[in-house]
């Protein structure tokens, strides 16, 4: 187990829960026996004395194993959610750090739940691993050697009974656990019919298929159902059987002790003694079944963690370049850049393009054209295959991450808000911004209006992911936490795409007023939107077509004519 | 713009949909009505249940004979004279006796283990079934009101709950009252006196017990509201890397999850220690009463009152009822949990369903597509009028274009023509029948929506685009495809129309699944089609190749085009432009801009930027 080293910080508890457990059961393991005494030589013997001072040394044992017990668990907790604290920090740091590619790779959703719960899987497992395996083994050895002492005998009743629940277990888990899988999978299926039902009810409706869908979940929901039972079914062997082999050697066991008292080589109260034992040690066969089922999931778990904490992030701090003062300059030289892991044609290839400080370029192209993968090199969301990406005239790989990212704002297509104040979501930008610096930026934005109608304003809760707002105010929410930050370079991934055209038109007035000297790259579908860049940059499969003023590409280039005249192509109003 | 009423998040909540759903313990508001609906459902396979009662009462009757048989062939050994003695016969007739009991236990288990598992699969599988049955029977406005992860965990977390509460909870509930019924019936025949001294510990047991749930309740509580925290906060954070990444937040978030995985820690070591204390105390006080029986027992034998056996019998069965009074008290917890979780399943069944009244021999292939809005009033939120008296007049094959600002009303004369949303107070005609005349089922055959948010389903893409129409054969469907413009990429994915999507559609570009969509329509072939901002984010190229196709698909039909693009909606038959809940101005676009009113001056701040 590599995990093993999250443990450290914690040994000493790791090591005392063991022991106090062990002292636990080492009280557990004497208690049939001096029952026993008190059977044979106080009750047989009608000694009350005896009974007085057996019971009375009974109850300090039963104290003392107690506090073992309750010690055990202290530090068994201790050691255990210590554990799994740290383990979910490094966890929860790797993933922070791993670049986009990799976080693609694994999927948000499959990221989420190794976070949560195969952690909890492992932590479990290393709490049972500390108490109940300690005492189920110790269990387990213990009444065997206790049992063998009291007469040898009764290790018959043990080379029969033992074997025969030791298979007995191996062969129904082996049997039980694809089943298990099986079933899990099927609930997914379940879960996903129903996450798509809630989620797309407006369709399902508009295209008439209730009947349709109620019949898909049937089916998924009856599959589920089969795979259900027939695992429940087989795990339902499980305990009857276990159960009477032990039944049956406890028959053996009380008729073994009957002959051995008949030629009283044995007491009577030792017999049953010796039941007690032989029912907990084939008790601990049962539990430590159940712990290997904890093992192997647990394991399962831990391999998925693991392949996380593996992960190297591809993309990493550079050397630290000094901080140039180019002031908000891009070039791109000679860059090649296609999605790791993806075949074919490059999505960005060959593009040599060099934007001034202050300029004010856009970026036009069909959907697939790389407008958005090429922007997402200049803050290193990805690294380029060829060529290079020069911010400020040093290579991005050449700068600390953090420095880098500094200096751009970038506001992504899907605004990505956070459930925390409509005032702390826009100083994402800038930790230290003041109230009057967040209203500013809002105001840019065109979000102050509508967060002033919120029940409290800037201190709204903004509920999870801003499912409480629309999409075009969630747009100028994520405006407004670029603005705020004051970047050298501020770029627009096509992000008001859902304001209408009134609102659009203010936002660029505002832009245009409050970024001064600032670098902006605009993404954007509709010409008007971009009409008044410095220049356009038309991208076409990757490849830059042109890059000019309005008019000039009006004049020299097709693509650009072609998109102009879909969009404005009758235009009364024109010219 | 899809309607979300802007209410705070608390309020949009159904009423019992608490955040601190998921915790290890929660009181029911109305636990009887709830258990009386939930018997129901269990009664629908009654015989399974009756059955498994009468295996359940066969273990316990069996669980306690066990005990005394053994005893009994231990008393064969206890016979004394002057010496010991063991009555052999007497002892193997015990024996076989006892191996008879332990053979039908483990027979009586096993049914108990099958039927158990069949009662709870049955009752949660309907269960599942009918929630799912009045899921897809909910009014539209249920979804947009209803925080979608909180349905979504009704109809998976409480439902499990249920299956485990039938399958195990209600099993060793009702076979621990029994063992601690018959225990204690069984003990007092031995010895009324004895079985006082026996009970006084189990009171003690009670009350231990109930103190350490009361605290255990607590800390699992409090344990699971940090851990639901901690799980929001890595979804959310794992969700937005992109942000994270993009405003170097990494540190920041790091810290909180920290803080909080902090937190949780504490607390789970309290809470671990306490339900690691519960095993120890138990067994002290079940050993402490062993003693308590051992003496006076002891007492009582050196002066005849009682047997030996009697003693023996005693521990067994005091050891017998210990057990199930703990379990009681934890099967109790998890029942009250299961209730309240079906509280809400309830919650859910018992909304009220979509309305279909309708009557009127409408048939969606034959309708002609003529559509009347007649002082249409409409608000999402009481209060809050959206719509306040909308006249709209369409005739049968015209494409009108509605356009107006941001929460105008746009997609609410959608949803109230489909019958998403119910209308306040005027009428809605389409070919002259009132709407609420109309088989709802007919009304939205005959009518195809292309939505702004693309939904699809998993399955391959062939089988998306046939979602409007099931019947269609491939080469309808390539056709639909080619049409929409869509048939290009499909041919360019690894299986073309056999491709598998991902999640969700994942795998496709915002583009690309928008042009599904509108295959989708272009293969329901409707007599009316509603194109909601169905081409915001093709690109205008890619839009404008579209165009045509659009153009082929709304001949001969009538069409409803919601944009913002005004190339989008320039061709239209009529502008309708909607502000303030009405409609202000109507008219084909050159008469609009010749109006130089509203529609004016929403197509000049478009331009602005051209003007100078």
């Amino acid at each position: 187990m590599k995990f093993l080293k999250y443990l450290k910080p914690y040994r000493i508890y790791a090591l005392l829960a063991p022991l106090f457990m062990l002292g636990e059961v080492t009280v557990d393991l004497l208690q049939p026996k001096l029952m026993s005494a008190i059977v044979d030589d106080g009750v047989l013997k009608y000694d009350l004395r005896v009974i007085l001072h057996t019971g009375i040394l009974m109850m300090l044992l039963i104290l003392v194993g107690g506090a073992c017990g309750v010690l055990s668990s202290v530090f068994s907790g201790c050691a255990s959610q210590g554990f799994s604290r740290d383990l979910r920090s490094d966890v929860f740091s790797k993933v922070m750090r791993l670049s986009f590619q990799q976080t693609d790779k694994f999927t948000t959703g499959s990221l989420v739940t190794r976070l949560t719960a195969d952690i909890t899987a492992i932590q479990q497992m290393v709490d049972f691993a500390l108490r109940m395996f300690v005492r189920d083994s110790i269990m387990f050895v213990g009444g065997i050697f206790m049992m063998l002492s009291m007469n040898v005998r009764f290790g018959l009743a043990l080379a029969v009974a033992m074997p025969i629940e030791i298979v007995v277990v191996i062969f129904i888990m082996k049997r039980a656990n694809p089943l298990y899988t099986e079933v899990a999978k099927r609930l997914d299926t379940v879960n996903s019919v129903m996450q798509e039902n809630v989620s797309g009810s407006r369709v399902v409706k508009a295209c008439v298929r209730e009947d349709h869908e109620s019949a898909r979940f049937d089916v998924a929901n009856t599959d589920l159902m089969s795979a259900n039972l027939k695992v429940q079914k087989l795990v339902a062997i499980l305990q009857p059987l276990l159960m009477i082999v032990m039944n049956m050697s406890v028959i053996a066991v009380i008729w073994i002790g009957g002959r051995q008292v008949d030629a009283e080589e044995m007491k009577v109260g030792q017999v049953m003694a010796a039941v007690t034992y032989l029912t907990r040690i084939l008790m601990g066969i049962m539990m430590l079944s159940m712990m290997f089922q904890t093992v192997s999931r647990a394991s399962a778990s831990a391999k998925r963690i693991a392949e996380v904490l593996g992960t190297e992030p591809v993309i990493s701090d550079g050397r630290g370049a000094a901080g140039c003062s180019g002031k908000g300059s891009v070039s791109f030289r000679g860059v090649t850049f296609s999605y790791p892991g993806s075949s074919g044609d490059p999505v960005v290839c060959g593009i040599d393009l060099d934007i001034a400080p202050g300029e004010n370029i856009a970026i036009l192209g069909a959907t697939g054209s790389g407008k958005s993968s090429l922007v997402d090199l200049i803050p290193r969301f990805y690294d380029t295959d060829e060529g290079e990406v020069l911010v400020d005239g040093v290579n991005v790989r050449d700068y600390a991450l953090d420095d880098l990212r500094g200096r751009i704002g970038i506001v992504l297509q899907k605004s990505e808000l956070f459930s925390q104040t409509a005032a702390e979501n826009i100083r994402w930008g800038n930790k230290n911004a003041d109230e009057e610096e967040v209203r500013l930026a809002a105001e840019t934005a065109q979000a102050d209006e509508f967060i002033m109608t919120m029940p409290e304003g800037y201190d709204t809760l903004i509920a999870e992911k801003g499912a409480s707002l629309s999409g075009g105010q969630k747009q100028r929410m994520s405006i407004a936490r670029a603005v705020i930050k004051k970047p050298e370079i501020i770029i627009f991934d096509d992000s008001t795409s859902a304001l209408d055209l009134g609102t659009e038109a203010k936002l660029q007035r505002a832009l245009r007023e409050n970024l001064s000297g600032t670098t902006v790259i605009t993404i954007a579908q509709r010409i008007a939107s971009v009409k008044n860049c410095d220049r356009i940059a038309v991208l076409d499969h990757g490849r830059l077509v042109a890059c000019a003023a309005h008019q000039e590409l009006l004049d020299t280039c097709g693509i650009y004519q072609e998109i102009y005249r879909s969009q404005v192509r009758t235009s009364g109003g024109e010219d | 713009m899809p309607p979300v009423p802007s209410l705070d998040p608390k309020a949009q909540r159904g009423p019992g949909g608490k955040n601190a759903a998921r915790v290890n313990m929660e009181k029911p508001q109305n636990g009887k009505q709830t258990l009386k609906k939930l018997i129901r459902y269990i009664g629908g396979s009654r015989y399974l249940f009756f059955t498994l009662i009468g295996v359940m009462l066969a273990i316990t009757v069996l669980n306690l004979a066990a005990p005394m048989i053994q005893q009994i062939a231990i008393d064969r050994m206890t016979i004394t004279g002057e010496r010991l003695e063991v009555d052999f016969p007497g002892l193997i007739k015990a024996l076989a006796c006892l191996a008879g009991v332990y053979a039908a236990l483990s027979l009586f288990t096993y049914l108990q283990g099958l039927f158990s598992a069949k009662l709870s699969q049955i009752t949660v599988k309907t269960i599942r079934r009918d929630l799912f049955e009045k899921l897809v029977r909910l009014p539209i406005k249920y979804f947009d009101t209803h925080r979608h992860g909180d349905l979504m965990s009704r109809m998976t977390n409480d439902v499990e709950n249920i299956s485990t509460t039938v399958s195990q909870s209600i099993g060793s509930l009702i076979s621990g009252v029994l063992t601690v019924i018959g225990s204690v019936v069984i003990m007092l025949t031995y010895s009324p006196l004895l079985t006082l001294i026996c009970l006084s510990t189990i009171v003690l047991t009670v009350i231990v017990s109930g103190i350490m749930t009361k605290f255990m309740r607590k800390f699992f509580l409090e344990q699971q509201i940090l851990l639901g925290k901690l799980n929001g906060h890595v979804e959310e954070y794992v969700t937005g890397y992109h942000t994270v990444a993009a405003y170097s937040k990494e540190r920041d978030a790091i810290a909180e999850f920290n803080d909080t995985s902090d937190k949780l820690r504490i607390c789970g070591i309290k809470a671990q220690i306490c339900g690691g204390m519960m095993g120890p105390m138990m067994n002290c006080i079940s050993n402490f009463g062993f003693v308590l029986i051992a003496a006076f027992g002891g007492w009582f034998a050196i002066k005849g009152m009682i047997t030996v056996g009697t003693i023996q019998a005693f521990i067994l069965y005091s050891k017998q009822f210990s057990r199930p009074i703990n379990e009681i008290a934890n099967q109790y917890a998890n029942i009250q949990t299961a209730i309240a979780g079906a509280e809400r399943i309830f919650e859910v069944m018992e909304s009220e369903r979509e309305k279909d009244e309708g009557k009127a021999d409408f048939k969606a292939e034959n309708v002609k597509g003529d559509i009347s809005f007649k002082d249409v009033k409409f608000s999402y939120v009481e209060g809050k009028p959206v719509l306040k008296g909308l006249d709209l007049e369409v005739k049968r094959g015209q494409k009108i274009a509605i356009v107006g600002a941001t929460g105008s009303g746009k997609t609410t004369i959608v949803n109230l023509l489909t019958r998403f949303y119910e209308i306040d107070g005027g009428s809605i005609t389409v070919d002259g029948i009132d709407l609420y005349d109309i088989p709802k089922n007919e009304l939205r055959k005959s009518i195809a929506i292309v939505l702004q948010d693309t939904v699809l389903f998993s399955g391959t893409i062939g089988e998306n685009i046939s979602y409007g129409r099931e019947d269609a054969d491939i080469s309808e469907i390539k056709a639909a495809a080619e049409k929409a413009y869509a048939d290009e990429f499909i041919r360019r994915l690894p299986d073309g129309y056999d491709t598998v999507l991902a999640e969700g559609g994942s795998n496709l570009s915002q583009g690309q699944r928008q042009l599904l969509s509108i295959a989708r329509a272009a293969l329901a072939d409707p007599g009316i089609l509603i194109l909601d901002e169905a081409t915001s984010s093709v690109d205008t190229r890619t839009e404008m190749h579209i165009q045509s196709a659009m153009v082929a698909l709304m001949k001969n039909r009538t069409s409803l085009i919601i944009a913002h693009r005004l190339s989008t909606i320039r061709d239209a038959d009529k502008i309708v432009v909607i502000d303030g809940g009405k409609v202000v101005e109507e008219g084909s676009h050159e008469e609009l801009l010749a109006r130089q009113g509203c529609y004016y001056r929403l197509y000049q701040t478009q331009f602005a930027g051209n003007k100078t």
